[in-house]
């Protein structure tokens, strides 16, 4: 069953400097107990989409379903079954427990405390949190606070789960513990869970189905293994000597597709990754470097990951993308 | 099925939504409220600015008013130091709250949440209320005991102008908190501009309206219009002067119309502004 809908949606936002195209006619189903990644850098249109279905923004065209429910008319609907975690979001109350504080949250839900308790006891657990339950907010580290924000999310039992960047700034074992309890949601309690996220590792690791998108637009949505399979073209890795990050932009090399390169300015060299057209234009990419003075240590082919997928489809890695963004 | 009949289920499931918006409204605004309370506590600074900085100050006052040989006039020193945290709650923390929700990030998530706005705000406010309550007793029994200013007991109609004042009060930040919301970070601008003007004409420490009042009559008559004026007017006047309802009802008519349209304009405005956000994408979240 399809849990969250999405039919043509388009988001205007009228700036000063002019109309801003944010969405752009998207497009998709997510079905129930599927982890959902929506994969794009940072200006892609995440947050704007993740807004629309938590009904914080209206659509200018299109509509969207979360649970059977629209978005726009029936708002109070959508809120009262779903969960929602931003990574930019403060967690509660400094001078509060955080026990208290999830308390608070459950309350929002209008949640019977008997019932709250239980599912703050159960998800500190699963985050491995409890001994961090009785403390005030102020005194927590970093990433307990990121856990009692994902905690939080959780605490209404919400069919649907949005995540805008979760994992963001997160030390590793807290974004281990928190990638598994998503999983776990999903494929235990049914939930659909959906996430915003710029991070290739994360969403290979625990989405179902991947979006990429980019500049308000859909480019492809499929699993992660289906859509690294799909990238026919050979993927090749240059090691080379410093000069090669005078290459400003790896498209313009006759016979690579897109690519990214990699700066180690310690030990003064280059890490340059491209898609080529097709193996042919191998021997066709060593002669341009050598031609530019750019020595090449070592070179080989590598298996795509979801980057690449991105490269392939826009002809440049997201850092690039989000340069041409902010510019 | 007949007509009736489905007449009745659909009754019956309207009666279920209502119940349960009722009981989600009930439990927002009292968690909202304990969490205020706590919050409040939880923080030693609060309780050092809330409690003694009034305290100081009206004690201050007392003793001026003592030594000018006015002892009888020490009670509007002492009673202004009990109110004057009421209104630095409203300014600073129901009207500016929604504002430092919005760029903590919390804004989102009651938002998203079923929570209704007004819920949260008048749970804000009756834990701002009741967080105040202590400090603003402290003040009273510490001034009553080392001035001993002259006052008649406590009546219902004391009662009654605390709570239409307190009321109207946190009505006006129910409405301004609409404002602050839109006007970003100007608002704590505004929280400075506002204070001390509005402490001095509501005549916090000293009578700004009425017979004993040395401001001129047009100051007098804007002052009116801010609901902690007529409040402390007539409490002054029923706790100094023995006045009840008879002689107080028009400051008491003026402060429940002002405490219904302040709730009025505030419940209009929160709507607006959720509409409005949503629309354009600037006022609730911030668009990104």
């Amino acid at each position: 069953m399809a849990n969250v809908v999405a039919e043509n949606l388009t988001r205007v936002f009228e700036t000063k400097s002019g109309r801003l195209l944010a969405l752009d006619s998207v497009s998709f189903e997510v079905q129930t107990g599927e982890v959902f990644g929506l994969l794009g850098p940072n200006g892609a249109g995440k947050t704007t989409l993740i807004r629309i279905l938590t009904t914080l923004l209206l659509p200018t065209y299109g509509r969207a379903l979360v649970g059977g429910f629209d978005v726009v008319k029936e708002a109070k609907k959508v809120r009262s079954i779903i969960g929602f975690s931003s990574s930019s979001e403060r967690v509660g109350f400094d001078f509060v427990t955080a026990r208290r504080n999830l308390w608070f949250f459950s309350q929002l839900y209008g949640t019977p405390t008997g019932e709250a308790n239980r599912r703050i006891e159960e998800l500190a657990a699963l985050l491995e949190f409890q001994d961090q339950l009785d403390r005030k907010l102020y005194t927590l580290t970093t990433g307990y606070r990121q856990r009692l924000n994902i905690a939080r999310a959780f605490i209404n039992d919400p069919q649907v789960v949005f995540f805008d960047e979760p994992t963001n700034g997160m030390d590793v074992f807290s974004a281990k513990k928190v990638r598994e309890l998503f999983v776990k949601e999903a494929k235990t309690n049914s939930r659909t869970i959906f996430l915003a996220t710029h991070n290739m590792f994360e969403a290979e690791e625990v989405c179902d189905r991947v979006a990429i998108i980019d500049r308000g637009r859909i480019l492809a949505i499929d699993s992660p293994e289906n859509l690294k399979s799909s990238l026919s073209k050979p993927v090749v890795l240059f090691e080379t000597d410093i000069a090669g990050a005078s290459i400003s932009d790896p498209t313009r090399l006759d016979g690579v597709v897109g690519g990214t390169i990699k700066v180690d300015n310690e030990n003064e060299t280059a890490k340059i990754r491209v898609i080529l057209r097709d193996e042919d234009f191998l021997e066709r990419v060593l002669q341009l470097l050598e031609k530019r003075g750019i020595r090449v240590f070592n070179y080989q082919r590598i298996e795509p990951t979801l980057e690449d997928v991105f490269i392939s489809l826009v002809g440049a890695g997201f850092a690039e993308r989000e340069r041409g963004i902010e510019a | 099925m007949s007509s009736l009949a489905l007449w009745g289920r659909a009754s019956r499931r309207g009666r279920g939504v209502l119940r349960r918006s009722f009981v989600i409204w009930v439990k927002v605004a009292v968690s909202r409220a304990l969490i205020r309370v706590i919050a409040m506590y939880g923080d030693p600074l609060w309780i050092v600015v809330n409690v003694g900085g009034p305290m100081l100050t009206s004690l201050a006052l007392a003793f001026l008013y003592m030594l000018a040989g006015l002892s009888s006039l020490t009670g509007f020193a002492i009673l202004g130091g009990g109110m004057v945290a009421y209104w630095g709650n409203v300014l600073w923390s129901m009207a500016s709250q929604l504002n430092w929700d919005k760029r903590s990030g919390m804004l989102y998530l009651y938002i998203a949440s079923p929570a209704p706005l007004t819920a949260l705000l008048i749970g804000m406010s009756l834990g701002g209320i009741l967080g105040t309550l202590p400090s603003s007793i402290a003040v009273l029994i510490i001034g009553a005991l080392l001035f001993k200013p002259p006052f008649t007991p406590p009546t219902i109609t004391v009662a009654l102008v605390f709570m239409l004042t307190l009321v109207a009060l946190y009505g006006m930040g129910i409405a301004l908190s609409s404002l602050y919301l839109i006007l970003g970070r100007e608002s704590e601008e505004i929280n400075e501009a506002l204070y001390e003007p509005i402490s001095f004409l509501s005549g916090i420490y000293f009578p700004s309206i009425g017979r004993f009042s040395p401001l001129p009559l047009a100051i007098q008559a804007i002052a009116s219009l801010i609901p902690l004026t007529l409040g402390m007017d007539a409490l002054r006047r029923t706790l100094f002067y023995a006045e009840g309802l008879a002689e107080l009802w028009p400051n008491i008519s003026a402060l429940a119309a002002m405490a219904a349209a302040s709730i009025l304009i505030g419940l209009r405005t929160l709507s607006f502004i959720e509409r409005r956000g949503r629309e354009t994408g600037d006022i609730l979240v911030g668009m990104k």
